[in-house]
């Protein structure tokens, strides 16, 4: 299993940005609570990351299964195969871009697998492949995941937008045409993931400052350096004025 | 200092009506990228996104020390694993960490995992070096005769300037996917070079080079580490594609990315300079050491970079090995650690002159860069720069500057054009785009040269079935296929005015093509549709032409300016000025974008990037992002990009300068603000509070 090591330290400090990727801040018992969550304040993924990815499935007895829901805070249909030991594949459904789409998955497959290798949605990125560069973000009910980190047998019941259901009708989001103005992508490797992080930014909060965007894509990197684009692209997407133009009005 | 040109600048996103000299004709020059769309959205397919059915994927066995002996491993097990295709080992002694001894393919990504986990290779180790001082230790003059050129020095220094080894952590890993299909193949690739990968591959396929066509549509970074040919993942997935004729598919992970695919050898500079007390220089010598892993060669780092007169200086260099993955091509080589130990020379030389380090370099540099630090002092504040060493709060702010340069290259590379009768163009060349904007430029150069908008282009790239190109190396992709692609691009408009002049009964010349409208003796004659709707059936095809060389060195400044916490030693960057010529500027957004992220690359090899071996067991101990770290958007500072417009036509190299200064500059500026050097990058916390500590000591 990856080593969350860095992510996952039980007190360090939250990421800056409304997901799950485990930076939150953790309880007593070492639980990692998400504090814009509505129910008891366990993420999914911070729950699985607490027995580890792929000891989870495996693990989770008849004790635990109802332990997983209470902690989800929602049911788990028993379609989604809890009780499964893998690694035989088993079925399940996601709803993924707002179609159920039906794959055959080992449990102990990540949303990310699951994306690229069942269902050949490749924009989302394998890159670091244990959630230190954001390259597969994903939003899974409203909330940024880093898709390396989250088993796709979790994802079931859940609503999971990737980058390549953002456009609708044929209509690019405000923020993939201001990544497209504002040049902010070169080799374009980590855009999708990049671009996903800034629509669930924007979702949280529509009229982040300079500082706000920076902290809130510091999930994610870029290695051909695109930030300055990036954060100009935030900021017209969020209806404000670019900091370059600023900047060279007033010099 | 001379007030500010503001013809001489191009301000980042300026208003597109202050068009300066070096930019295109036509409105072109301000598009964004042709592939952004595809990019933004998900749609672009890289090598890696190729999982294509009935695949067999295939994982390396690698060794997990610096130096070991294979001892046995559980092949009966690996084989036993269910999915399990094929296997080799072959076990031998290792000198690297991530070195391959065989491979595993089986019908699916966990199969070859859970096979590897199965085999678990046994290992003896053996002792190791990890880094070039556990070979060089001390700091011997060159030669025996005693002479080190420094006769006449009134002022003089010695140091010794140390840089660690950066991998090129390209996203998107190395590899490919292949679809054999018997007697005819596809291969998808991340290659740098789509020409040579395919020169490379026919034998692995057992094809002819008309039988297979390799496919690099977009490539996810390479910085250097893709060039010369398929590499040996891709070569392993066309060798078992082949064999079994099915697709195959290879692609490291980010370990072994970070082990086994390149990087910027480490380096060891020992400067002994002098000059006289006005700052002229009287020479001295500069012995470099690099650091090439287990290669023999490839180190080299440039020093003295000529971009400075630093009198007569004796040079000598040798390579050095260690139990490390060898180096390869990595943007600008040999360069941003020489500018390190370079810049950081020049201001320590200027502290002990008593000079201002800007003054300086004034004295020493060409008259281009001369300009170029002019320009730039003003926008970066200058003036307000403290003397180093100066200032007493927590809080401390430094400022430095450094230079860069790089050749040009003359035309080269093959290109079609071809003019459809519905008024669509289609701009061919065998290059691949992995990340520079070569797709974009490719149709605005087509685009500017029929005069014609560019909506009408489209370009296809990154197919080894086109006209051949070059390998995205040495920043001479542009300054070769651009001047390229505008002859074959002009040609085919001389046949197009050709026809419509033998239609008309009238001379070609009386007709010219702008902006989309073909004028006759300058009246409007037709719309470019109307005009392309006078073609034969199959249109025009031109592919013919050579181009006109741009000259001269495509030539940069930078400066930054950062805040040194001298409590707990951590740097925060706050302002970067980038001022590089680069002859035409044919796409304004993608060429800020190069300067851009050369400045963020040359700022991350200042601050953070450093290939960390095990002293004892070789082992890298931060083969991941997580420990390994590259600069992040919480990092960022400002950057200001500038393109320079004096004197500059033609097509020049603009990929790798804009990295070359960086990291110097950075050092330079935490000199200035802390008073003491840090010699050794990157520029961590503890070296910060050392030099500090240090310098409370009073020892200079």
């Amino acid at each position: 299993m990856p080593d969350d090591s860095v992510h996952n330290a039980p007190t360090g400090p939250g990421c800056g940005r409304s997901c799950n990727c485990g930076r939150a801040n953790a309880d007593a018992d070492g639980l990692i609570r998400d504090p814009k969550s509505n129910g008891d304040g366990v993420s999914r993924r911070s729950f699985i990351k607490t027995l580890g990815a792929s000891a989870a499935v495996s693990s989770l007895s008849a004790t635990s299964e109802s332990r997983a829901n209470a902690l989800l805070g929602r049911e788990v249909p028993k379609s989604a195969a809890m009780l499964i030991d893998g690694p035989e594949p088993v079925d399940v459904t996601l709803n993924i871009n707002g179609k159920p789409l039906a794959v055959k998955v080992e449990p102990a497959t990540t949303l990310l697998e699951a994306l690229r290798f069942h269902l050949n949605l490749t924009g989302s990125k394998e890159i670091c492949d244990r959630g230190a560069c954001g390259g597969c973000s994903v939003i899974v009910d409203g909330k940024l995941v880093n898709s390396c980190m989250m088993l796709a047998l979790d994802a079931v019941g859940a609503q999971v937008t990737t980058v390549e259901g953002l456009a609708r009708d044929g209509k690019l989001d405000p923020v993939q045409e201001s990544f497209v103005r504002h040049d902010g992508l070169q080799c374009g490797y980590c855009t999708p993931g990049l671009v996903m992080a800034c629509r669930a930014l924007l979702n949280d909060n529509p009229k982040p400052t300079l500082e706000e965007i920076k902290k809130g894509l510091s999930g994610n990197l870029c290695r051909c350096g695109t930030y300055t684009n990036i954060f100009n692209a935030a900021l017209e997407a969020s209806g404000q004025a670019p900091i370059m133009d600023q900047k060279m009005e007033g010099a | 200092m001379k007030p500010l040109d503001e013809a001489t600048l191009i301000p980042s996103h300026m208003p597109t009506t202050n068009r300066p000299s070096n930019m295109g004709a036509s409105v072109n020059d301000n598009a964004s990228r042709l592939d952004a769309v595809p990019k933004v959205t998900g749609s672009a397919k890289y090598g890696k996104d190729y999982h294509l059915p009935n695949s067999l994927y295939i994982v390396f066995i690698r060794c997990p020390w610096g130096a070991a002996d294979f001892v046995s491993a559980d092949e009966a097990a690996a084989k036993a694993t269910p999915g399990v295709v094929e296997m080799q080992v072959r076990g031998k002694s290792c000198t690297y960490h991530g070195q391959s001894i065989g491979y595993i393919a089986a019908d699916s990504p966990r199969a070859a995992k859970r096979a590897l986990r199965a085999l678990a290779p046994k290992w003896k180790r053996t002792p190791v070096k990890t880094q070039i001082s556990d070979t060089v230790k001390d700091n011997p003059d060159i030669g025996d005769d005693g002479q080190n050129n420094m006769n006449g020095a009134e002022v003089t220094h010695e140091a010794v300037y140390t840089t660690p080894v950066q991998t090129h952590s390209s996203l998107e890993t190395h590899g490919g996917a292949v679809d054999h299909r018997g007697d005819r193949a596809t291969v998808y690739a991340s290659t740098q070079g789509t020409s040579s990968s395919r020169d490379g591959l026919g034998g692995p396929l057992g094809l002819g080079q008309g039988d297979f066509e390799l496919v690099c549509e977009y490539v996810g970074g390479g910085f250097g580490s893709k060039l010369g040919g398929p590499g040996k993942e891709l070569t392993t997935a066309a060798q078992l594609a082949a064999k079994y004729k099915r697709p195959a598919y290879m692609f490291c992970n980010r370990s072994e990315e970070h082990l086994d695919t390149g990087n910027r050898p480490s380096s060891r500079t020992l400067a002994r300079i002098g000059f006289k007390k006005d700052g002229s220089p009287v020479g001295g010598e500069i012995r470099t050491w690099g650091g090439t892993g287990v290669a023999g060669g490839g180190g080299g780092a440039s020093i003295p970079s000529g971009r400075y007169k630093l009198g007569e200086i004796k040079k000598l260099h040798d390579d050095v090995s260690f139990n490390g993955g060898g180096p390869r091509a990595f943007r600008a080589p040999g360069h941003p650690q020489a500018a390190f130990a370079e810049e950081l020379m020049l201001d320590e030389v200027a502290a002990k002159l008593g000079m201002d380090p800007l003054a300086l370099r004034m004295k020493l540099a060409g008259g281009e860069h001369r300009k170029m630090f002019e320009a730039g002092a003003k926008l970066i504040g200058w003036s307000n720069r403290k003397p180093n060493g100066s200032q007493n709060s927590a809080l401390r702010t430094g400022y430095g500057a450094g230079a860069a340069g790089w050749g040009s290259a003359g035309p080269g590379g093959a290109a079609e054009v071809v003019i459809a009768r519905d008024g669509s163009v289609e701009s061919r060349t065998g290059t691949q785009d992995i990340g520079t904007g070569q797709r974009t430029g490719m149709g605005i150069v087509t685009a500017d040269a029929l005069g014609i908008p560019l909506k009408y282009v489209s370009v296809k790239i990154g197919r080894s079935t086109l006209p051949p190109g070059p390998g995205s190396g040495g920043s001479v992709t542009t300054p070769t296929t651009a001047p390229t692609m505008t002859a074959v691009a002009k040609a085919a408009k001389t046949q197009l005015l050709e026809l419509l002049a033998t239609q008309a009964n009238a001379k070609p010349d009386e007709f010219s093509i702008k902006d989309g409208v073909v004028l006759r003796n300058g009246e409007k004659y037709l719309t470019w549709e109307e005009a392309c709707g006078k073609l034969p059936n199959d249109g025009i095809t031109a592919n013919k032409g050579k181009g006109e060389r741009g000259d001269g060195h495509s030539n940069g400044v930078q400066f930054v300016k950062l805040d040194v916490d001298t409590e707990t030693g951590v740097i925060h960057l706050r302002h970067v000025v980038a001022i590089q010529s680069c002859g035409r500027v044919i796409c304004r957004k993608t060429a800020e974008s190069q300067i851009i992220g050369g400045v963020i690359q040359g700022l991350s090899f200042a601050l953070f990037e450093n290939k960390l071996l095990d002293r004892n067991t070789g082992a890298m101990v931060n083969d991941n992002f997580e420990s390994y770290k590259i600069l992040g958007p919480g990092d960022m500072p400002h950057i200001e990009p500038v393109l320079w417009s004096k004197g500059q036509s033609g097509f020049k190299a603009l990929g790798e300068p804009p990295t070359i200064p960086t990291a110097g500059a950075t050092a330079c500026a935490l000199f200035n603000a802390i008073g003491r050097p840090v010699r050794d990058l990157p520029l961590t916390p503890d070296k910060v509070l050392a030099a500090l500590a240090a310098g409370q000591g009073g020892a200079a």
